[in-house]
């Protein structure tokens, strides 16, 4: 009988993740990214290098981030900004500015990850922890193998048996 | 009385001059590395002082300056508190509206600002406040913000050098000596006046007469409404009186016979309780806990281990030899003595961390008081080392701690002050404002 992830007694990371995500690479161009996240909706892709290996993640929060001054962003920057008015417009040009960088000028590198092996509690602590998806990476390798979602893994745990 | 004099029982029967020597080169080579934390250095380096015999931990703690320490965290909890009204953040705008957001306009403005800031805080603290808004600022402009973060590098540390709280050299001389809060004003106060526009000018002459922004770039600066910045009014005027009040306090402290530290210690706590009174017990934990963490302790525990470490150097007697060699390098000249230690204190202060550069100095300075006639003759010299080492610290990015700040903004900004080329106009500019400091001396002392 084949062991599912609903009926393994031990489940791990790799029984729960997606496979086969949507990913970028950091060549890719922020105009390019942008239009993959905006067109289906993700909040965010992983990112590897020619070798499949994972180096970080790029989504909405960059976005977000490229739209603002880097005055408020950056680290012990402002705290707030309530006295700036700016339009859409503002906000637009900044972006336009950096679309033909490639997306490693904004990725995320300091990524939380789980290992194949990492058991379902330790996967879902780290889950909700992070509040996000989380790429599944080979330890030795530093390959992504896959991502997960909430929605892979409480899918998972509703179709257990109890 | 020459200290050596005193029977120190070191370890393994090692001299004591020897000893203390030693460890005080090794703990100035490694702050210069920056490979190990500067705190944690001279944390070991003290430690190693008391264990090692030179010192007891009754003597070392009397070496602690804690007017000093008290000065120094006292005005951090203060800033802390007040920084949470907005009101930096609504000098700097105010002050770029003030010109009508005209690019080199801003850049005067925001120097000045920084400058006056520096005076009353400490500069770390007065950077961490203004280079951010700077650097909104001139992306609204859409200007490069290098020639407007140079300019407040030098502003901080020009304007911290004109009072006794403005800059940490200051906080330990004054405090080493007993010198006011009104003496620093009185006599560096107006060499701090010239020196300000003297540095704006070459800066205008590199940058500021091709600072350019168009309409709209300056339209955005002035639709910025500054009333915003102020998050919490109520907090601000309490913060504002009990500033007020504590400047005061340093005032006058000599005629009420109090030490600054206790004058900053009790206004910090006044801030306390007044901006806590509001809240639920529970909540005063919170906000006292988020104010102490704000405190720069690295920067405390360095002192503390610092003020160890060369109170057991002047121990063993070490520092009142080399006070004697540099008086035979002189002639014993106080003109002489004078200038070589502005001058020495200025290029040194440029390349190593100025805070154990003074700490030295200053019983190196008090050692030749017999020789040159007195602590009278020496007034002159506390104003060189004030000078040269606050100045001093303009000449390199390493100069000083807030040079350091800006440059970390700038770098997570996408505008990297690399430190050749910061160092290329910086450090010619920092000698000529030594020089214009030298002529003020000479002038007005010896």
């Amino acid at each position: 009988m084949t062991t599912t992830a609903s009926t393994d007694p031990h489940p791990t990371a790799s029984s729960l993740m997606d496979p086969n995500p949507s990913v970028l690479h950091p060549s890719d161009r922020i105009g390019t990214a942008i239009g993959t996240i905006m067109e289906h909706r993700y909040r965010r892709l992983p990112v590897i290098d020619d070798e499949g290996r994972f180096v970080g993640v790029f989504g909405v929060s960059c976005l977000l981030r490229l739209m603002m001054p880097k005055a408020v962003v950056m680290e012990k920057g402002l705290e707030s900004a309530p006295f700036v008015r700016e339009s859409l417009a503002d906000l637009h040009r900044r972006l336009e500015q950096v679309k033909d960088e490639p997306i490693s000028l904004c990725m995320h590198e300091e990524m939380v990850r789980v290992s194949p092996d990492t058991p379902v509690l330790e996967t879902l602590l780290t889950l909700y922890k992070n509040r996000a998806s989380l790429p599944v990476v080979e330890p030795e390798s530093g390959k992504l193998v896959g991502v997960i979602s909430y929605f892979d893994v409480a899918s998972h745990i509703l179709e257990a048996e109890i | 009385m020459a200290h050596g004099t005193e029977v120190m029982d070191v370890i393994f029967g090692l001299d004591p001059r020897w000893y203390a020597g030693v460890l005080f080169c090794l703990t100035y080579l490694f702050i210069m590395s920056e490979r190990i934390n500067r705190a944690i250095v001279a944390m070991i380096a003290a430690g190693l002082m008391v264990l090692g015999g030179v010192l007891t931990q009754e003597a070392a703690l009397q070496g602690i300056d804690f007017n000093t320490i008290g000065l120094l965290t006292g005005m951090m909890i203060i800033v802390a508190i007040t920084r949470q009204s907005g009101i930096f953040q609504f000098l700097a705008i105010w002050s770029a509206k003030q010109v009508k957001a005209s690019p080199w306009g801003i850049l005067v403005m925001l120097s000045l600002v920084t400058a006056v800031l520096s005076a009353l805080l400490d500069n770390v603290t007065t950077v961490l406040l203004v280079a951010p808004v700077t650097l909104l600022i001139t992306d609204s402009l859409n200007v490069k913000p290098y020639p407007y973060l140079f300019a407040e590098i030098f502003a901080a540390n020009i304007g911290g050098t004109a009072t006794l709280i403005g800059d940490p050299p200051n906080i330990m001389i004054g405090s080493a000596v007993g010198l006011s809060f009104n003496d620093f004003l009185f006599n560096l106060g107006p060499i701090v006046a010239l020196l300000l526009p003297a540095m704006l000018l070459p800066i205008y002459l590199i940058w500021g007469r091709h600072l350019q922004a168009g309409a709209d770039a300056r339209q955005r600066v002035m639709d910025y409404n500054e009333a915003d910045a102020i998050t919490d009014s109520r907090l601000l005027w309490q913060s504002l009186l009990v500033l007020a009040l504590v400047i005061t306090g340093f005032i006058f402290a000599h005629d009420i016979g109090q030490q600054p530290a206790t004058i900053a210690m009790f206004g910090a706590a006044l801030l306390l309780l007044i901006s806590s009174l509001p809240r639920s017990p529970g909540d005063q934990s919170r906000q006292l806990e988020k104010i102490f963490s704000r405190v720069e302790w690295i920067t405390i525990f360095f002192f503390m281990g610092l003020f160890v470490i060369v109170y057991g150097v002047e121990r063993t007697g070490l520092l009142e030899m080399l006070a004697h060699r540099v008086l035979e390098l002189t002639g014993g000249d106080a003109t002489m003595t004078t200038i070589s230690i502005i001058w020495a204190s200025a290029v040194a202060s440029a390349l190593v961390d100025n805070i154990p550069f003074v700490a030295t100095m200053i019983p190196m300075i008090e050692n030749m008081g017999g020789l040159l006639g007195g602590p009278e003759a020496l007034r002159p010299l506390w104003w060189a080392l004030a000078l040269g080492s606050c100045l001093g610290g303009n000449g390199s990015l390493v100069g000083a701690s807030a040079n350091l700040i800006v440059a970390g903004f700038a770098e997570r900004a996408g505008h990297p002050l690399h430190f050749m080329r910061f160092m290329l106009i910086a450090f010619p500019l920092m000698l000529g404002s030594v020089a214009i400091s030298t002529v003020y001396v000479y002038l007005r002392y010896l």
